[in-house]
C-alpha cells in the first residue's frame, strides 16, 4: 500500500534556551525527528512493502531523515514554524498528503511534543485515524492495527485510507549507517511553500508570553543526617494523610 | 459561553467538567462507551449527557463523525477531552468541524473579556506560557481531578445509532501486563531507577516496600536495559499510568517519560543524591542523600510506624 511517513515536524523542547526572565529562545533549535517518528517509520516500512513510501516533512532540519530509513522520495514544506494551535500544522501536513496524492496510509509519530498535530492531520483529511499505535500489519486490503488502550492493547481492523499515529516505546535502537545517510541525500526531494499548498492559516491561538514557574513547592530534606531526614519526611507524610 | 466535554474512558472527568464550568455556560458531555461510563460522567458535574452506546467490538473512534456533528451543531465555545487515544481522535474531528483552535495541553482556563486564556507548563515544565484564544477552542484536558460534592446526576440521553456500518472493529483485546504487578490498584508504590547500582541492591528497596506495604515499580531502563524487573513493573508514558496515594522514587532521575506515569499520584517522594535531578522539581517531598543510607533508615521508620 502507498504510504506517507510524516516526520520531523516539531522542535525538541530540550533544545530551547530559557533565560532568567522566563523568555524562551528557540533560535538554536531546529526541527528534529522524535522517538515517535522513529517508531512510525518502522511501521511505515512494513506496510509499504511492494509500494511507494514517501516522506513528508516541514520546517528546517534534516530533510533526508526518512529517506535514510527507506522513503523513496521526500516532500518538504520549508516555510513552516511550530504553532501552539495544532490545527495549523495539521492543515499543512494534510495539504502535503493531498499534494503527494494516492496515499492509502499516512503514518506519523503520535507526538510527545504535541499530541494533537497527528490527530488534526487526520481530521482535516477526513480519514479514519487511530492513535497510540504500537504496530500494524496488512491483511488483504485491510489493516490489523495494535494500539494502546486504557486497560492494555487492542487489535483493530480498519480499512484505508487511514492515519496511524504511532507511539514509541523507547528511543530508536537501530539508526541508519553512514552509507544509508549518504545515499538518502541523493534521493528526490521536492521543496514546496505553504502558499503552493494553498495554506494561509495562522491559527487561532496567540502566545501572550512565558514566565518562570513559581518555585516548586517541594520540601527537600538534607540526607546528610539520614535519621533526621527520614523523621522529617515521616512527619510530613503523616500531615498529608498518606500514612 | 457553553462547553462540551468528550468522554471515552474513565479519568479526571470531574476536573475537566470543572474547567469547562469556568466559562459560565452549560456543560454538555458526549460519552462514547458503556452505560456505566455515561452514569459516572453524569455524576461529575455536567448539565446533561449525550450517550453514544457502543458494542464491545466497536472502538469509540468509529463514531467520531457522528459525535463531531452533534458537537458542531451546538456550536460551543469550548470542547475538552482527555488524552486517551480515542478521546484525542474524537476531539480533533470535532475541532475540524467547528473550525476551532486545537491545543494539545489545557490544565485549566479562564475568561478575560471575550477571550479564553490558557496558562500551561511548556518547554518541559521550565516555563509557564499563557495562550489567548479569541475564538472556539478544542483542548486536551490534563489538569487535576476534583471531588464533586453531593452531585445531582445529570440526565442521560441516548443518541440513536447512525445506521452506518462501523468502519473499524476490535478483533482482540489484551489486558495490560501492569495488572500482574498490581500497580493499578496499589495505594503505595516504591520504584527504582538507575541510581540503584547493582541487582543485589534491589533487596534493600524491596525491604522498604515490604515495610511500607507497597508494590514495587521501576523505570523503563531497569526493565529493558538491566532486565531486573519485567514489563509489568514499568511505569511511564509508553507503559502504564498509576495513581497511588504515596509514590516513593528511589534513585529515579525524573525524566518526563517516567513522571507522566505517576502524574496522578497524590504524594510523590524522591530519594536521590543529585541535587540537580529533575525529580526534585516534580516531587512533593525529597531527601537529598545517598539512597544506601536513606532507604534503610526509611525502612526502619515504616516498621515503627
Amino acid at each position: 500500500m502507498k504510504c506517507v511517513i510524516a516526520f520531523k515536524w516539531a522542535k525538541n523542547p530540550q533544545d530551547a534556551r530559557v533565560s532568567a526572565d522566563g523568555a524562551v529562545d528557540w533560535r538554536a533549535a531546529k526541527m528534529v525527528a522524535s522517538d515517535d517518528d522513529a517508531a512510525a517509520v518502522v511501521v511505515a516500512r512494513d506496510l509499504a512493502v511492494g509500494d511507494e513510501l514517501v516522506g513528508l516533512t516541514v520546517g528546517d532540519g534534516d530533510v533526508a531523515w526518512a529517506a535514510a530509513r527507506g522513503a523513496t522520495r521526500t516532500v518538504s514544506v520549508a516555510d513552516v514554524e511550530p504553532n501552539a494551535d495544532s490545527a495549523v500544522l495539521g492543515e499543512v501536513l494534510a495539504a502535503g498528503v493531498r499534494r503527494i496524492g494516492g496515499a492509502d496510509i499516512v503514518i506519523i509519530g503520535d507526538g510527545v511534543w504535541d499530541q494533537m498535530v497527528s490527530m488534526s492531520l487526520a481530521g482535516q483529511l477526513g480519514w479514519a485515524v487511530l492513535a497510540g499505535v504500537v504496530s500494524a500489519t496488512a491483511e488483504g486490503d485491510r489493516l490489523h492495527v495494535t494500539r494502546k488502550s486504557g486497560t492494555g492493547t487492542e487489535v483493530i481492523e480498519v480499512g484505508t485510507p487511514v492515519v496511524l499515529a504511532v507511539a514509541a516505546r523507547r528511543a530508536e535502537d537501530k539508526p541508519p549507517g553512514m552509507k544509508d545517510v549518504l545515499a538518502a541525500r541523493k534521493k528526490p526531494l521536492e521543496k514546496v511553500a505553504m502558499a503552493d499548498l494553498g495554506v494561509t492559516s495562522v491559527g487561532g491561538v496567540t502566545l501572550r508570553g512565558t514566565a518562570l514557574p513559581e518555585a516548586a513547592d517541594a520540601r527537600i530534606f538534607d540526607g546528610a543526617d539520614p535519621e533526621g531526614a527520614v523523621e522529617q519526611l515521616m512527619t510530613a507524610l503523616r500531615s498529608e494523610g498518606v500514612l | 459561553m457553553d462547553s462540551w466535554i468528550i468522554v471515552t474512558e474513565a479519568g479526571p472527568v470531574a476536573g475537566m467538567a470543572a474547567a469547562a464550568r469556568e466559562l459560565g455556560g452549560t456543560v454538555t458531555a458526549a460519552v462514547v462507551g458503556p452505560r456505566l461510563l455515561a452514569e459516572s460522567t453524569a455524576a461529575c458535574g455536567c448539565d446533561s449527557v449525550q450517550w453514544f452506546s457502543t458494542l464491545d467490538s466497536v472502538p469509540a473512534e468509529s463514531l467520531a463523525l457522528q459525535v463531531a456533528d452533534l458537537v458542531a451543531a451546538a456550536s460551543p465555545r469550548l470542547v475538552l477531552a482527555l488524552d486517551d487515544p480515542a478521546g484525542r481522535v474524537l476531539l480533533a474531528v470535532a475541532a475540524t468541524r467547528l473550525g476551532a483552535a486545537l491545543v494539545s495541553s489545557v490544565p485549566g482556563l479562564s475568561v478575560e473579556g471575550d477571550d479564553l486564556v490558557v496558562t500551561r507548563p511548556a518547554v518541559e515544565g521550565k516555563v509557564v506560557e499563557t495562550l489567548v484564544v479569541p475564538g472556539a477552542l478544542a483542548g486536551v484536558f490534563d489538569g487535576e481531578d476534583v471531588d464533586v460534592v453531593s452531585p445531582v446526576p445529570a440526565a442521560i440521553t441516548e443518541v440513536a445509532p447512525s445506521g452506518m456500518a462501523p468502519s473499524m472493529r476490535i478483533i482482540e483485546t489484551t489486558v495490560a501486563p501492569g495488572e500482574a504487578a498490581g500497580l493499578q490498584q496499589a495505594e503505595r508504590v516504591v520504584s527504582i531507577g538507575r541510581g540503584v547500582r547493582k541487582r543485589e541492591d534491589i533487596a534493600l528497596v524491596e525491604e522498604l516496600a515490604d515495610a511500607a506495604h507497597a508494590k514495587m515499580a521501576c523505570t523503563l531502563p531497569i526493565c529493558d536495559d538491566m532486565r531486573w524487573y519485567d514489563e509489568s513493573h514499568v511505569v511511564g508514558t509508553s507503559t502504564q499510568q498509576i495513581a497511588p496515594d504515596l509514590y516513593i522514587a528511589v534513585g529515579v532521575s525524573g525524566q518526563p517519560q517516567h513522571m507522566s506515569g505517576v502524574r496522578a499520584a497524590k504524594v510523590i517522594v524522591a530519594i536521590n543524591n543529585d541535587p540537580e535531578a529533575t525529580i526534585f522539581k516534580k516531587c512533593h517531598f525529597g531527601i537529598l542523600g545517598d539512597l544506601y543510607e536513606i532507604v534503610p533508615a526509611l525502612t526502619a521508620a515504616f516498621k515503627r510506624a
